[in-house]
């Protein structure tokens, strides 16, 4: 006999009774709050479209619209915000529509396939919305340059460009890290289980 | 509110009549008792929350599979901390020797130790090989091809073999 088959008998007959929960006890366990990791994408997602967003809180807009009037920036920083919250909400409803299509009940691989694309859709978000705000700042900057440019020289210019470049880099790091330990924390086992699950089908 | 009430008791017959499915699982996927009673609950919430979902086109068992083994290997999140072995047999098998024929005792002992040495993805197809599931329901449940399926457990299987007769 196959060297399974001895201990499947054994599985077979194990005992049914260990553990056994009555109907009351199963209601109590329903009821109570889920910590799955999809609840925790939800809320971390949401946390962050918040966060973001409300950064522009803590700075001073008036003084901000003053400097871009200033730089003749005023007009384009102003419609372009249109341009950008359209892109956010698309992004609000991917996200939401992407969490909605997430259903335990599907199988296994495409249950996990919607996990990944929830989580990309906020990654998405964060990207587009640091890439904006990237692109806002290099615009001031070359624009402050253009403005000064009789009063500064061109060793100033260099300076000033490495530096921006600097902390915005270093800034990027940060939050890359972040995300990467935050993120990884959570899903680390559910792509190396998706690899594990699609690697033959993939191939076939 | 007739209505939830009905569902309510319904899932309440269901999942009373199949909780040795999630004991099961959870016994494949965690290693000590509080692991194991955590992810039990979670299971528990998300058959009730996928309940209204239950169509009945397939049995509640079948069903219950899927959604109890997609709990475990994509919702839960604790089970990455590894704790010893030793916590999970001493709660779980208090050698009940006047009861259970002692050779199949240890026997299942040692089968549960080997499958915890699996990865997530083995110890579904372990577990649904064990419970007598044909290759159709093992490949819609984890949702890949037949022939993938079965590459896979026979990988599975033997790997199996290696840990329980090296």
């Amino acid at each position: 006999m196959d060297l399974l088959e001895n201990y499947k008998k054994a599985w077979d007959n194990q005992s049914k009774e260990t553990d056994k929960l009555n109907s009351v006890e199963i209601y109590k366990l329903a009821k109570s709050k889920s910590s799955s990791i999809v609840k925790w994408i939800f809320i971390i997602g949401i946390l962050e479209f918040v966060i973001l967003n409300s950064m522009y809180f803590f700075v001073d807009m008036d003084a901000a619209y003053a400097e871009y009037k200033k730089l003749g920036l005023y007009n384009f920083v102003f419609y372009s915000q249109f341009f950008a919250y359209a892109i956010i909400f698309y992004f609000l409803f991917q996200f939401y529509r992407n969490y909605k299509r997430i259903s335990v009940s599907d199988s296994t691989k495409v249950l996990m396939k919607k996990i990944i694309q929830t989580r990309k859709s906020v990654k998405n978000y964060v990207i587009f919305n640091l890439g904006y705000m990237a692109l806002i700042m290099f615009i001031v900057v070359v624009a402050e340059i253009n403005l000064n440019i009789d009063d500064i020289s061109a060793k100033q210019i260099l300076l000033v460009l490495l530096l921006s470049l600097v902390v915005c880099l270093v800034l990027l790091g940060c939050l890359l890290l972040f995300y990467q330990l935050l993120y990884g924390f959570l899903l680390r086992k559910l792509k190396r289980n998706y690899k594990e699950l699609a690697k033959l089908d993939d191939y076939n | 509110m007739k209505v939830r009430k009905e569902l309510e008791k319904k899932f309440l017959d269901d999942f009373e009549t199949n909780q040795n499915i999630a004991h099961k699982i959870c016994r494949i996927y965690t290693t000590n008792q509080s692991a194991h009673n955590d992810l039990f609950q979670e299971i528990t919430i998300q058959v009730w929350k996928n309940y209204p979902k239950f169509r009945g086109d397939s049995k509640f068992s079948t069903w219950m599979y899927r959604v109890a083994l997609n709990t475990a290997i994509s919702l839960y999140r604790k089970s990455t901390r590894r704790v010893k072995t030793q916590d999970f047999d001493a709660v779980s098998f208090k050698i009940k020797a006047t009861d259970y024929d002692d050779t199949e005792e240890l026997q299942l002992k040692a089968l549960y130790k080997a499958i915890h040495l699996l990865n997530d993805i083995e110890k579904a197809l372990i577990f649904l090989y064990l419970e007598d599931k044909p290759y159709k329901e093992i490949s819609e449940t984890l949702g890949i091809s037949s022939v993938n399926a079965r590459v896979k457990m026979n990988r599975a299987k033997e790997k199996l073999k290696n840990i329980l007769n090296p």
